[in-house]
């Protein structure tokens, strides 16, 4: 059980795909304009890693190391289209929002590193906490960079206003350069977060 | 040998599964995006519709609504320009059956966030409310027209005006009759 929460802990904290790893940054800074676009976002990449980790992990011995890479991208692509077409489905206005960004979670590389570097080398129960894990480090990290520019480039929080509508917010949070800045505060925030967290102990 | 059969076995159970799932979510997709369509429609209109009769032509598809007793209450048409300020605007204009504006909503734009964004704000909407083709100079204030525009936005509000005016031309076109008056 311990070494299932050490797994956990690490796709949240020590090894966050996002905050510690830079990995999958298209869609982090792409699509974190509003907190609920960043939520949706990473919620579908959670399915998808979910998806992906069980099926590698029971079928990665069947696989010859020849077409490894090919058959993952293809197990990655079908649960990424299945994905697509549930939010068109039963999520239209996610869709409109998220549009091409939901097809391109196939090309994250935070997806095919862990079936590479977790799934084809662990049990299926481990794997299923690495996803869960990873998935959610990763919805985290988006919802605090989508908050922060939501709320500070448009003065709204899940589409809520904080501030009248002719306020004057700092809109360069709202555009590209504020995703990139935004991420670094963050990242910078929860790093010296954590040195702190460690010097008391 | 191996890997072939592997990678053929791989790709034959992941065409399965995704023609079962795309069956699946055939019907609830389509309902879902006429389900859209009817609450943008709905949207720009100050009465609520009972039926709509979609009409499709070479230029565009428009919307007849009508109100429970047959009775046609409003037309919407998809208008767009490319005159925005990053290119594209595509808005669902709204207008009663005598022609004047009952409001639009923004389809597509990719204006700038903050600025041009705002053409799909109420306050600056409210003043599209009542003109017709006649009763107004679609050019913007700056220029000596009627419409307001938005501060440091005025190529968003003119591409705005002209692509509601391209819509009421169309509309005029449809139903020559109604507008004689």
């Amino acid at each position: 059980m311990n070494e299932a929460l050490n797994i956990f802990t690490r796709g949240f904290v020590r090894e966050n795909p996002v905050t510690k790893m830079l990995l999958g940054l298209c869609p982090v800074l792409a699509v974190t304009t509003t907190a609920i676009n960043g939520l949706g976002m990473g919620l579908a990449t959670t399915f998808v890693l979910l998806g992906s980790n069980v099926v590698i992990a029971l079928a990665s011995k069947a696989i010859p190391n020849t077409v490894r890479i090919p058959s993952f991208i293809l197990v990655i692509a079908t649960f990424v289209t299945i994905v697509d077409l549930l939010i068109q489905a039963f999520s239209p206005e996610l869709n409109q929002s998220l549009g091409i960004f939901i097809p391109l979670i196939v090309v994250n590389c935070m997806i095919l590193g862990r079936a590479e570097a977790f799934a084809s080398r662990n049990g299926l129960w481990y794997s299923i906490i690495d996803a869960i894990g990873m998935g959610l480090g990763f919805t985290f990290a988006l919802l605090l960079l989508s908050i922060l520019r939501e709320v500070l480039g448009s003065g709204t929080i899940f589409n809520i206003p904080l501030v009248g509508e002719d306020a004057n917010t700092i809109l360069v949070f709202a555009l590209p350069p504020g995703a990139f800045a935004g991420l670094g505060l963050i990242i910078a925030g929860l790093n010296s977060l954590e040195k702190k967290m460690g010097d008391k102990k | 040998m191996r890997p072939i059969i592997i990678l053929t076995i791989v790709g034959i159970l992941s065409a399965t599964l995704l023609a079962v799932v795309e069956d699946l979510t055939r019907e609830p997709i389509a309902v879902a995006k006429e389900q859209m369509k009817r609450k943008a429609i709905q949207q720009i209109f100050p009465f609520t519709f009972d039926s709509l009769n979609t009409v499709a032509t070479e230029q565009t598809t428009f919307y007849e609504a009508y109100n429970q007793d047959n009775a046609l209450e409003g037309i919407a048409v998809e208008t767009s320009t490319e005159e925005g300020y990053s290119g594209l605007i595509e808005i669902l204009l709204g207008v009663s059956p005598d022609q004047k504006i009952l409001g639009y909503k923004v389809l597509f734009h990719r204006e700038t966030p903050g600025l041009g964004d705002k053409i799909d704000k109420p306050k600056f909407k409210e003043q599209f409310k009542g003109r017709t083709l006649e009763n107004t100079n679609w050019k913007v204030k700056k220029d000596g027209g009627d419409i307001d525009e938005l501060t440091a936005a005025t190529i968003s509000s003119e591409a705005v005006a002209n692509a509601v005016v391209k819509g009421l031309e169309f509309i005029k076109e449809q139903y020559p009759k109604s507008s004689a008056e």
